[in-house]
């Protein structure tokens, strides 16, 4: 939303700082931008000085007030968690697709439900484990793909650069379940006034996230204890764990989060949103309950399509316990906490927030 | 048919230069003929392949020049006619054993033909051939016509059979690549029968050996005295003498002829230039006050005659010698018959114009928009071009500051724009490798660039090998790109061990590359470079594994494909192509640049020039927006 800026900026302000998240937004638009496991690089210059690449990254400036405004058609007025209509516990009835998914398999049964009624035509997906450890973006165009997208991958993959792609084939509605910076992208993918596959997309699903892993670290980590494609879950059991698990075909292995910690993508320490504050619908964990997730409901469009589905007996819902909502802020917050602390760490100025355009007063609750 | 199997003697026949060595060879009875292809000698194996058949002789396509000289001489030392024949470069190549055969000495006639490219029009340096034959001893010949180009030759196999010593016949681009009118001689009958007799070692009593070697000379140059490739033109008592060899000739009479100097210049032209007919040139320089001396790279004539000069200065007398030493000619680069007309000028205080000025500039002023301004590039549809844009993405994603060193053959345009300026190294044949290995090794002095070498085919069977192996027996850390187009594009797709065919177009076995280097024990993955996200992607990966691995790029080159296999026509709907607008900027005719696609200026559009563009389509799969279609997919 920054005019007047392009690729060589894009690659002096986030690419060489080390603060692309992969989302893959600038990536399939044009032939110099290319990705290859989570590296994006721009090949060559293209000469253009003022680019769709730079509009659409999430680590360019970003007004969020403005995409609240687009999206909610207010600011948000919880600095914790965003806008939101209901904040609940929920579950897919299925069993089969409760057993697959990562928690309570609420993503992929919506994204099926939605398929199934023709609410969405396509869905741009994530497939979390295809043989390595790297996770593939995949366009589903059938409902009976989704379930192959289930569980989560640690690792970023550049899954908007299929919504790049569908210029070239547009297709109908289109439905996206992305991480927090990936629904950023996508929101600015909107905005912006050049023509992108963004444009047909009708429902975004969130999903939390405290921080992703660089392929290159978590690779190097893994070599030798775990082989890639025998993997069938990765998992981060809640605090005070503080490990991380991997359950293979051949059984399950345990790390200590602090040995991974380096592995940790640079642009997360500066990310200030854990639940996709700008999606429609925001899925996580329920700590302490495997099989169920907490469910955020955003916007009227998309508490339409949950209450139907929770009629269809697609997904059945509790409250969510007040104490669990307090922690859930609370996390939120300390994200945000730690992310403006780092910014100003590196920009060693509280009024630069590098891609974060916040008001004044919102800014100062997390200095 | 071709002008070497014509039996009518006397019949004059119009021939390339590199032709009229070929049939020197065949009216000498050659029986063996082994080549490596490099311009500008390569039409000169090529010839004698074509005719092998009918003649009974035997050709071959060797991997490399020393392997062609070796196999050559065993042809020679089992009693036969021999010759190879190669660029400039091929002599270095061959260097080792062409200092040890000298020694050891020849049987039958063994002819080696050294092609010098003067400016280097098609190689990475400029040398001079001659100074090999004085530094290895050996007898040299330069034809100065397209008669003496075959007779030369065909004299050289007496000459080299006499003395039982290698004859070297240097020829130049200029004489090797035109065509002129030659007078045919007959084709002998018979073929002896090859056995190997004796002892040929080089090494024992070397010393012994190498006086025996100069005694052959000696008698070299009693035969050059006599020799019918001297020969003096111009006024007896010519004050002025130009002293040529090789192409020089040409160019020397046709500047006196220019400058009306007939009357008064003599020309001394020397066709044995080594060891040079000392009586021969003292004969004939006894009235000369002055002289020029006119040949192309070196001042190798003029140095050795300098020597003679002054060792006969009492019966000679002073001389003012004019060459390069004295700045009239340049010593480097190629010549022609205004360079000699222009130092013949200066010396002779003469004016000397070489065209009309204002015809000049009207001639360049209509020749601009006729002929656009091209950069060197590789042909359209090389696969070359995907290949290193593939590299290119895979280095910048890389991000370590990678590098390529570079080879030779038609990927060595990827110094330039046609690589995109990817190729940081450019010296001989292997070298690519042989400094990647050497690269890969400083990591304990801090170095964390990956290195890339890239090498083709041809080139890899010629000299990569042997720092593959080095690679990977000392451990080093590269990865070496092997650009498998299928042939020896460069020189004219000529076979090498993996095509699958010989010199004579017959069925050969094949030496798969990536099944030497599996024995080698390297990491070999084999890649379509037209898959162009999936090569950058393999690339990538590759470059992260420590260790020697090879990619083996893959994708016949798309000109002989294409004439194979028949051209599909590749079109742009102008209507999906955005051209200069974000999304693609003229990715095709500004990025990628393959000849085969124009910039539209008036259309703003990109549009593919039908008659340069060779079908292949992998600019298709690289538009952003689907404008280029394939017709018929
Ligand atoms: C990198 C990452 C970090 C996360 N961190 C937290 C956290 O800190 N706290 C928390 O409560 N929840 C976190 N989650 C979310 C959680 O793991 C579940 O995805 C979410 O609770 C939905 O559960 P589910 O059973 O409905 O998912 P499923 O029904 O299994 O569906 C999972 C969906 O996630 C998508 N997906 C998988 N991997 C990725 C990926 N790498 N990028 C984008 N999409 C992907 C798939 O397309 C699939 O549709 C994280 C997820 C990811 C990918
Ligand atoms: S063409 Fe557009 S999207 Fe691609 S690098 Fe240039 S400005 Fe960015
Ligand atoms: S964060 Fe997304 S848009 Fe920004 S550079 Fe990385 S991949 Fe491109
Ligand atoms: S790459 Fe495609 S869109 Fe770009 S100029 Fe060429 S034809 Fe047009």
């Amino acid at each position: 939303m920054e005019a007047g800026k392009g690729p060589v900026d894009l690659e002096k302000e986030v690419l060489n700082e080390g603060l692309c998240a992969s989302c893959g937004a600038c990536v399939g638009i044009c032939p110099y931008i290319k990705v290859v496991k989570d590296r994006v690089a721009i090949i060559e210059p293209c000469g253009i000085s003022e680019g769709q690449c730079y509009d659409f990254c999430p680590r360019t400036p970003t007004d969020i007030a403005a995409l609240e405004r687009r999206i909610f058609g207010e600011e948000s007025p919880d600095s914790s968690l965003g806008s939101y209509i209901s904040i609940e516990m929920a579950q897919a009835r299925d069993s089969e697709t409760r057993s697959r998914a990562q928690y309570g398999g609420v993503v992929s049964a919506l994204v099926t439900y939605a398929m199934n009624q023709g609410e969405i035509d396509a869905a741009v997906l994530t497939r979390p484990f295809d043989g390595s450890l790297m996770p593939t973006s995949v366009m589903a165009e059938q409902s009976s793909q989704v379930l192959g997208c289930a569980g989560s991958s640690y690792i970023t993959s550049a899954t908007l650069a299929e919504l790049n792609k569908a210029t070239k084939q547009p297709r109908g509605a289109i439905g996206v379940v992305g991480i927090p910076c990936q629904v950023m992208a996508l929101r600015k993918m909107q905005a912006s006034k050049h023509e992108t596959g963004a444009k047909g997309v009708k429902l975004v699903i969130g999903l939390f996230c405290t921080w992703a892993l660089s392929y290159k670290g978590f690779n190097e980590f893994l070599k030798g204890k775990v082989d890639p494609s025998s993997i069938k879950r990765i998992d981060i059991p809640p605090p005070p764990a503080n490990i991380l698990v991997v359950h293979t075909k051949e059984g399950t292995m345990e790390f200590p989060l602090d040995e991974i910690r380096g592995s940790i993508k640079p642009t997360c320490n500066i990310c200030y949103d854990m639940t996709s504050e700008l999606a429609d619908i925001s899925v996580g964990m329920v700590e302490g309950i495997d099989d169920w997730n907490t469910l955020i409901v955003r916007t009227p469009e998309a508490k339409r399509l949950i209450d139907k589905a929770k009629q269809d007996e697609v997904i059945e819902s509790r409250p969510l316990e007040e104490s669990r909502l307090d922690h859930l802020r609370e996390a939120s917050l300390n994200k945000k906490r730690r992310a403006i602390s780092e910014i100003v760490k590196r920009t060693g100025d509280e009024k630069n927030l590098l891609y974060l355009r916040l008001s004044d007063g919102e800014s100062r609750k997390f200095l | 048919m071709s002008t070497l199997t014509v039996d009518q003697p006397g019949k004059s026949v119009l021939m390339m230069g590199n032709e009229a060595i070929a049939r020197g060879a065949i009216e000498a009875g050659v029986n063996f003929c082994a080549a490596y292809p490099g311009t500008p000698s390569t039409e000169i194996a090529e010839s004698l392949a074509r005719v092998a058949e009918h003649f009974g002789l035997y050709a071959e396509w060797s991997t490399n020049e020393i392997v062609a000289l070796e196999a050559a001489a065993a042809a020679s030392l089992a009693g036969l006619r021999a010759i190879v024949a190669m660029k400039q470069n091929g002599v270095n190549v061959c260097s080792d054993f062409l200092m040890t055969i000298s020694l050891s000495g020849t049987k039958g006639g063994l002819v080696i033909v050294a092609a010098d490219d003067p400016s280097a029009i098609s190689s990475s340096n400029e040398q001079d051939s001659r100074n090999f034959a004085k530094f290895a001893d050996l007898p040299l010949l330069e034809p100065a016509t397209f008669q003496e180009a075959k007779d030369i030759t065909k004299w050289a196999f007496e000459l080299s059979e006499k003395l039982g010593l290698p004859c070297m016949i240097r020829s130049v681009t200029r004489l090797s690549h035109s065509r002129g009118n030659v007078k045919l001689g007959e084709i002998p009958e018979g073929r002896p029968v090859a056995r190997f007799e004796g002892a040929y070692i080089a090494g024992a009593f070397v010393a012994i050996q190498h006086s025996a070697l100069h005694q052959k000379l000696e008698q070299a140059r009693e035969a050059f005295e006599e020799s019918e490739f001297n020969w003096y033109v111009g006024p007896e008592d010519a004050k002025f003498i130009i002293v040529t060899s090789g192409s020089g000739w040409f160019y020397s009479r046709e500047a006196v002829a220019a400058l009306g100097l007939g009357e008064e210049v003599g020309i001394l032209k020397i066709g044995t230039t080594w060891p040079l007919p000392e009586r021969f040139i003292i004969d004939h320089l006894r009235q000369a006050t002055e002289i020029l001396i006119v040949e192309e790279v070196d001042p190798f004539l003029e140095q050795n005659i300098k020597v003679i000069l002054s060792e006969q200065a009492k019966t000679l007398g002073p001389i003012e010698v004019y060459g390069a030493k004295s700045g009239h000619l340049p010593g480097f680069g190629d010549i022609n018959q205004d360079k000699v007309a222009r130092a013949l000028a200066s010396i002779k205080g003469l004016e000397y114009r070489t065209r009309d000025e204002v015809y000049a500039q009207r001639a360049s002023d209509l020749a601009l928009p006729i002929l656009p301004p091209r950069m060197p590039t590789v042909c359209p549809g090389c696969p070359h071009r995907a290949s290193l844009w593939a590299i290119k993405a895979a280095l910048k994603l890389d991000g370590r500051d990678g590098f390529v060193t570079g080879d030779i053959g038609c990927y060595s345009l990827g110094a330039g724009p046609a690589g995109f300026w990817q190729l940081k190294t450019l010296h001989c044949m292997g070298a690519g490798t042989g400094l990647a290995t050497g690269f890969g090794q400083l990591g304990q002095f801090g170095f964390n660039q990956p290195v890339i070498s890239v090498c083709g085919d041809s080139t890899f069977f010629h000299a990569a090998i042997p720092g593959l192996i080095n690679a990977r027996f000392n451990n080093s850390n590269l990865l070496m790109v092997i650009l498998d187009n299928g042939g020896t594009a460069m020189t004219g797709f000529q076979p090498h061990p993996s095509s699958g065919y010989d010199a004579l177009g017959r069925p050969a076995p094949v030496v798969e590359i990536e099944e030497v280097c599996k024995a080698i024990g390297v990491e070999v993955k084999v890649r379509d470079p037209f898959e162009v996200d999936q090569a950058i992607e393999d690339l990538y990966d590759m470059l992260q594994e420590d260790g020697v691995k090879v990619m083996v790029f893959r994708r016949k080159c798309y000109l002989v494909e294409s004439k194979e296999k028949g051209r599909k026509r590749v079109f742009v709907e102008p209507e999906k192509c955005i051209g200069d607008d974000c999304g693609c900027a003229r990715f095709c005719s500004r990025v990628f640049n393959c000849p085969g696609i124009i910039w539209d200026q008036e259309a703003q559009k990109a549009k593919i020039d039908e008659v340069v563009c060779t079908g292949c389509g992998v600019c298709a799969t690289l538009c952003p927006r689907g404008a280029i279609v394939v017709e018929g997919g």
